[in-house]
């Protein structure tokens, strides 16, 4: 240089200071060496001020914010994040980490797999429910006509209608395209000639339009003709099968107990799926009756009647709605409603059947045969709300254990990144990570699926399956959710871990995820809060089955048989039955009722008034019963006497509740009257009201579910004008039931050859009635189970958590003399207050829930505290059982290993 | 014609690491700007300018050696890159085409 001595001028320092402080760092040292280069150049051309001058505003138009900044250019390319070799490394490494923490794997796996198990399970339950009767073609098209009739104040909701209804309908009505109507005739006898098996067979009878409207796939059979010619009949495979040991039955003829002409099989219906409301059978064409004068005469007129269930296929967007107005009107003009009685129509989507027919009456006669399936929506909601809940937390349990686990990976984590990891990487290697697990929990879960679901079908009275036949709208959705959850999953543990500094954790920082700690105890809480609850609703409905099957009902319940009375002989040779079976040595008893105590069919209700009594009739059930009734089913007699000669038929006892009702308190022959009675559609009045005379007083019994207060109840003379007998029902020994049967059977076999011997055990058809509380029962054990088990998933992984997180702590207090339980009882410490949390949350909620389940029934038990108390000890302990196993392991470790990095 | 966009100023630029042929960085672009045109032109113009291009991809850039006179920096060097050739010649091109529509009485009336 040409300056002397070395002692050359320095551009300002402060604009250098200010250089080096403000100017990008990416250019700052070419930036910094080119100003120093012009420096020495301004130096030399115009002295030190003005080269001053110009370095300091040099300086300034390369300082923010006149100074451009060099997007960071990539030296080297960091690999596709999906690329094939990526994934084969993401894989590989997820094999390493999963193999290499097997008890993690484990429990996060069986985790995952439970909470799908139960989406699987709930799902194809769900599926299944919310999928009925839509396998009709039609099925968005058809609505079934729902009458409303009010009769002076009191309302009935029955799905039938008129034989005219469905006539007429179809020609008035622009928007109706097809209508078709059937009705269930009840039992009769089918018999194939060849080979006569007694046996009964509900029957309906269903006109030409019903394979039209409703997709029932025949076998064999044209589906446009079976039904249209008289003395036709088309079976399903199964009664087939019952009949003629096969299904290739096409033109053979049975025999039918209400016709004199044999019925041809026309078709072979399929047997019907699991989700579907109709279960009948077989199906006569209407054809074969129209040509009776009976039928002529009724049917021809009526518009009256609900003898039919009437179906409506409407035109593509029709309004139902407008088509029910249009009904109304139609039914109006045609038929005048007596005084103080108002008839509507409507029209229910087929669709809606099965959820939405609460109060509706499925109508069409015989209303006690084969009823229509009833689902109910507040269980597609409980159990929607529990798929939901069960995966959400089976998911946020994985989250929690992998975020614990992260500190274990936080040094992997720093290496990779230091390495070159690029932030992508890395979140796409926990996601996969994440993803993997949740495929291997989703492989796990559909055998587990595949082994309970026997058992579940079972239970749910369904024949659910999970395989290569099923919809592939399950598969989707099973699918989609396993991967939203193993996404969800392992987003959070991706995103925390992946943000980290590499120097930090090479450094050996703990990560701390701070303020999530509070949210998974919240979660924590969330989870006992619900297992809680649901532990003590199994407890009280566990305690209420009990108290139903145990609770005395006011008569006896044991071993009494009940055999059906089926034929006309069977009937009114009733007193040689009775004396035939009187005669068996094991028979202790035998009576006959029209009804029994612990009935499953439809009761008789009628009005009664005592005579002379001007206040409005009062409702009560009647039964017909012989002098034999009180003794054997145990009933007590308070007052007055029983039946005992043939001229008590127009004698009644009443039970308590009736004697108040009617005020009765000394039984003394009082006149009461029955104007009308009802079959479950209504009342009618009876052409001669029946005139009884009160005899006795019985003592109060439960002769419906325990569900129903014991209602007023008028029992009458076998041979009363309102209900005949329908039953024999024998007390028998206990002994060599099977032998007892045979001979029961045989007296009614000498009465009439062709009597079906169809009998019941009372404590069985009992039983029946708590069938569904029984289902529930075991439905929250299990559900309880789950949650129980995901709870402790959740607490394991906090535990996991947060021993880690104190593992110096631990160490230090161990050296200073800590003893293993000091340590564990101050691990433990803090998830106890998380389930005492959960205890004063959960105990209130059920409280409540409970209260309002207990008053659908009539007799329940009381909410003790002590089942309080069990639940929560119970969940106490199997938290501590949960966290101590993580503590004491702490707490066992050597200090010497936690402390050895400080 | 598809053009690429270049302003006044980053041709003038883009020429001088052209002139340069490799020994351009941001103190010769400078110098020869200021020697070539007269222009007296802040260094941060300058620095952005090159910046500007090499996004453009006009120009690629490296790290030189580092030399004594500069404190041991590196320098960042430039280079044209094929489309920043192209492109001043394309500007070129145009130019002389124009030049050539330019009827030679209209600038004698304009007095030059």
């Amino acid at each position: 240089m040409t300056s002397p001595n070395n002692a050359l001028p320095q551009p300002p320092r402060w604009a250098v200071w200010l250089l080096r402080r403000l100017h990008p760092t990416e250019t700052i040292e070419e930036v910094e060496g080119d100003l120093d280069e012009l420096y020495m150049i301004w130096l030399q051309q115009a002295g030190k001020r003005q080269a001053n001058r110009h370095y300091i505003l040099s300086v300034l138009s390369v300082l923010p914010p006149f100074v451009k900044y060099r997007k960071q250019k990539k030296e080297f390319h960091s690999p596709y994040s999906s690329a094939p070799d990526m994934i084969r490394n993401y894989f590989i490494i997820t094999i390493r980490t999963l193999t290499r923490n097997k008890l993690y794997t484990s429990l996060n796996v069986a985790g995952l797999a439970f909470g799908i198990t139960c989406f699987l399970l709930i799902g194809l339950y769900l599926f299944d429910e919310l999928t009925f009767d839509q396998q009709h073609t039609h099925a968005s098209r058809i609505y079934r006509v729902v009458e409303h009739k009010n009769v002076k104040g009191e309302q009935t909701t029955i799905a039938a209608g008129s034989y005219k209804l469905a006539e007429e309908t179809r020609k008035m009505i622009p928007e109706v395209e097809n209508t078709t109507r059937f009705q269930r005739i009840g039992r009769a006898n089918l018999i194939d000639p060849k080979n006569p098996v007694p046996f009964q067979e509900t029957v309906t009878v269903a006109d030409e339009n019903f394979l039209q409207i409703f997709d029932f796939p025949l076998i064999a059979g044209d589906k446009q003709t079976a039904l249209q010619a008289p003395n036709s009949i088309i079976i399903n495979e199964d009664l087939a099968m019952r009949l003629f040991n096969q299904t290739q039955v096409l033109g053979k003829t049975l025999e039918f107990s209400f016709m004199e002409a044999p019925l041809k099989i026309t078709g072979i219906l399929k047997n019907h799926p699991s989700n579907s409301s109709f279960s009948f059978n077989s199906l006569v064409s209407e054809a074969s009756f129209r040509n009776f004068d009976y039928f002529k005469q009724t049917m021809e007129s009526d518009w009256s009647s609900t003898d039919f269930s009437v179906y409506f296929l409407l035109k593509p967007q029709s309004n139902p709605e407008s088509v029910s107005t249009k009904i109304t009107k139609l039914i109006h003009a045609n038929l005048k409603p007596e005084a103080g009685t108002t008839l509507s129509y409507s029209l229910q989507p087929l669709t809606d059947l099965h959820l939405n027919s609460e109060n509706i009456v499925d109508g069409a006669r015989n209303t006690n045969v084969e009823a229509i399936v009833q689902g109910s929506m507040v269980y597609i909601n409980i159990f929607s709300f529990i798929a939901f809940f069960v995966i959400i937390i089976a998911g946020i349990n994985y989250m929690n254990l992998a975020t614990a686990r992260a500190a274990n990976r936080s040094k992997e984590i720093g290496v990779r990144k230091s390495v070159g990891a690029a932030r992508a990487n890395l979140v796409y290697q926990f996601l996969f990570e994440a993803l993997l697990v949740t495929s291997l929990a989703f492989v796990v879960a559909i055998i587990f699926v595949n082994l309970v679901l026997p058992s579940f079908n079972e239970f749910t009275n369904k024949q659910l399956s999970l395989g290569f036949g099923t919809s592939y709208q399950i598969w989707l959705m099973a699918i989609g959710v396993t991967i939203v959850i193993g996404l969800l999953s392992g987003s959070y543990p991706a995103f925390l871990l992946s943000g980290f500094r590499p120097t930090l954790l090479l450094k050996g920082m703990k990560i701390n995820s701070g303020g999530s700690l509070n949210l998974r105890k919240s979660l924590v809480i969330f989870q006992f809060t619900i297992a809680i609850v649901l532990i003590i609703g199994t407890i009280v409905l566990y305690r209420q089955v009990q108290f139903m099957n145990t609770t005395d009902l006011g008569f006896n319940k044991d071993l009494l048989v009940v055999i059906d009375v089926n034929t006309g002989k069977a009937r009114s040779s009733f007193e040689a039955i009775k004396e035939g079976m009187s005669k068996i040595p094991s028979v202790k008893n035998v009576s006959v009722t029209s009804r029994v105590p612990g009935e499953w069919k439809t009761l008789r209700t009628v009005k009664i008034n005592t005579q002379g009594n001007r206040i409005e009739p009062k409702d009560a059930y009647l039964f017909g019963a012989d002098k034999d009734f009180l003794q054997t089913f145990e009933v007590e007699l308070i007052k007055g006497r029983n039946f005992n000669t043939p001229t008590d038929s127009t004698a009644v006892l009443l039970n308590e509740t009736a004697a108040k009702l009617l005020n009765i308190t000394e039984p003394s022959d009082q006149l009461v009257e029955i104007p009308a009675m009802s079959r479950g559609d209504g009342f009618q009045p009876l052409a001669i009201p029946f005139k009884a005379r009160v005899i006795g007083i019985v003592k109060d019994f439960h002769f419906q579910s325990l569900k129903n207060k014991i209602e007023p109840l008028v029992l009458a003379y076998n041979n009363n004008p309102i209900h005949v007998i329908d039953y024999y029902t024998a007390r028998i020994d206990a002994n060599n039931i099977p032998a007892t049967l045979e001979k029961l059977k045989a007296v009614m076999v000498e009465a009439d050859k062709e009597e079906p011997f169809e009998y019941h055990f009372l404590d069985e058809q009992l039983a029946l009635f708590y069938m569904e509380d029984y289902r529930r029962q075991t439905l929250l054990v299990w559900v309880a189970l789950a949650t129980i088990f995901i709870a402790c998933l959740g607490l394991f992984g906090l535990a996991t958590y947060s021993a880690e997180q104190r593992v110096k702590e631990i160490g230090i207090r161990k050296v200073l003399g800590a003893t293993v339980f000091n340590l564990t009882s101050l691990l433990s410490k803090d998830f106890l207050k998380l389930v005492l949390i959960a205890n004063a949350i959960a105990f209130p909620i059920a409280w409540w829930a409970i209260n309002q389940w207990l008053e659908d029934y009539a007799y329940h038990i009381d909410l003790d505290w002590w089942i309080f108390a069990l639940a929560g000890c119970l969940a106490l302990l199997i938290a501590i059982l949960t966290v101590s196993w993580q503590a004491i392991k702490a707490a066992l470790a050597n200090p010497v290993k936690s402390l050895r990095n400080e | 014609m598809k053009r690429t966009y270049l302003g006044e100023f980053e041709e003038m630029v883009l020429l001088m690491v052209a002139i340069l042929d490799g020994e351009a960085y941001g103190v010769t672009v400078s110098q020869e700007l200021e020697q070539q045109t007269g222009r007296q032109v802040t260094f941060g113009t300058v620095h952005n300018t090159l910046i500007r291009l090499e996004e453009k991809g006009f120009v690629k850039s490296q790290l030189g050696g580092a030399t004594a006179e500069r404190g041991g920096r590196r320098k960042r060097l430039f280079t044209l890159t094929p489309a920043g050739s192209r492109a001043i010649q394309d500007i070129q091109e145009l130019r002389t085409q124009l030049w050539q529509l330019v009827p030679p009485h209209s600038i004698k009336l304009a007095g030059l």
